[in-house]
């Protein structure tokens, strides 16, 4: 199985495709494109809640370690935990939550040949989170599993296109959660934009929701010149409003030979909506 | 309506007089502030023996994440993904009775959930 890699120009398409749904709902994503290059990649600013330390100097940053700070430390039987049989358990007790500025890239890997997110967190006087703020804002959803190994989560790097300090969710097991959708998507004939998906997942990780008209509304990458976008939405609908596209749309070539007709696994209950209505637009899948 | 996570019900033994938690459909869905939810697997991910539950409307998709990861005594390092019409994972503070508007067929709402490293 190897369809669960993104090529760059398959990026850049489910990207545009993206973004003229992003457009319709003034959702706040741009594509920025880099000056010289023909690389680019999605951004958007929006105001999220995190939790900040408080009382602190304005001029803390994540180097302000000498600052009193009170964590409570709890520690966890871990019996599948491969270094030293416990997981430790940091929250800061002098953290509040507050309203946090952050900017969101989405760019195109091509070690990992997926899509990674980059982001800036600041608050409103404009200073930058630290990265324990940062783990300590990751939503409650995911808090378990970042404080097991919050290092191989989030971390700060250096932004491949503009050289600056961001924090970046780590990319490498992106295909964990890529597979199973690509996978049935591809035993179905049906197809995905990459995008949408992967950050339907990836984004509320780190405050960043995906309203749900994107499932719906924004079409598979197109191998024509272009697919005629959706009706704007401005809230989920049901899907039986969606008018039926052209799903005539040839797969994309790949180096992965294609099978002639996947073998065929009836439905034992209707993973699509109404069955009684026309599909969704057809999104694009991404074979290997 | 709270959203409490709590411990999964048997099936069969299931109290009804517990309405925070997703109890295991009897037949009926006439109750109009619960959905039916199907719960299918994916990947490697170990299948729940009680997949069809009824929950309630204003239960969050995180609720739900829960109380499956819990049923499936998930480890520290697993995260839970949910997805919705197979292709799509909504936010964890989404609710499963606005899911159920947008991509509930024949009276229930089919979620796919998978776990996984996720990330690293």
């Amino acid at each position: 199985m190897s369809s669960c890699f993104l090529d760059e120009e398959t990026f850049c398409q489910c990207c545009q495709l993206f973004l003229q749904h992003s457009h319709s709902l003034c959702d706040g994503w741009s594509w920025e494109q880099v000056k010289g290059s023909e690389e680019g990649y999605l951004r958007k600013t929006a105001l999220g809640t995190g939790r900040t330390r408080c009382n602190q100097d304005q001029q803390g940053t994540s180097s302000d370690q000498h600052q009193e700070r009170t964590f409570s430390l709890s520690f966890h039987n871990d019996d599948d935990d491969e270094d030293d049989g416990a997981v430790c358990c940091i929250q800061e007790e002098n953290s509040s939550s507050s309203v946090v500025q952050y900017e969101y890239h989405i760019l195109y890997s091509c070690s990992y040949q997926t899509p990674v997110l980059y982001f800036r967190a600041s608050t409103l006087e404009g200073r930058s989170l630290c990265l324990e703020e940062v783990w300590d804002s990751v939503h409650p959803n995911y808090r378990q599993r970042l404080q097991h190994r919050p290092w191989d989560t989030i971390t700060q790097q250096e932004h491949p296109l503009l050289g600056q300090s961001f924090f970046v969710l780590h990319p490498c097991r992106t295909e964990e959660f890529m597979k199973p959708v690509l996978k049935a998507a591809l035993e179905e004939h049906r197809q995905v934009n990459y995008i949408v998906t992967w950050l339907s997942v990836v984004g509320p990780v780190v405050g960043l929701d995906v309203p749900l008209s994107y499932c719906t509304q924004v079409p598979e990458p197109p191998h024509t010149p272009s697919s005629s976008p959706q009706p704007p939405s401005s809230s989920p609908q049901p899907p039986s409003s969606s008018p039926q596209p052209p799903s005539s749309s040839p797969q994309p070539p790949s180096s992965s030979p294609q099978p002639p007709s996947s073998s065929p696994q009836p439905p034992s209950s209707s993973p699509q909506p109404p069955s009684s209505s026309p599909q969704p637009p057809a999104l694009g899948t991404k074979p290997g | 309506m709270s959203d409490n996570a709590e411990s999964p019900t048997e099936t069969q033994k299931d109290e009804p007089s517990t309405p925070q938690q997703p109890t295991e459909d009897s037949g009926t869905a006439d109750d109009k502030k619960k959905i039916d939810v199907l719960l299918k697997a994916v990947g490697d991910t170990p299948i729940m023996k009680t997949k069809k539950w009824s929950v309630e409307k204003g239960r969050t998709v995180q609720s739900l994440s829960q109380f499956i990861s819990r049923f499936l005594k998930m480890e520290a390092n697993e995260q839970l993904f949910i997805y919705v019409n197979q292709s799509f994972s909504p936010s964890p503070d989404q609710e499963v009775g606005v899911l159920f508007e947008c991509f509930g067929s024949d009276g229930k709402l089919v979620l796919h959930y998978c776990k996984s490293q996720a990330w690293g």
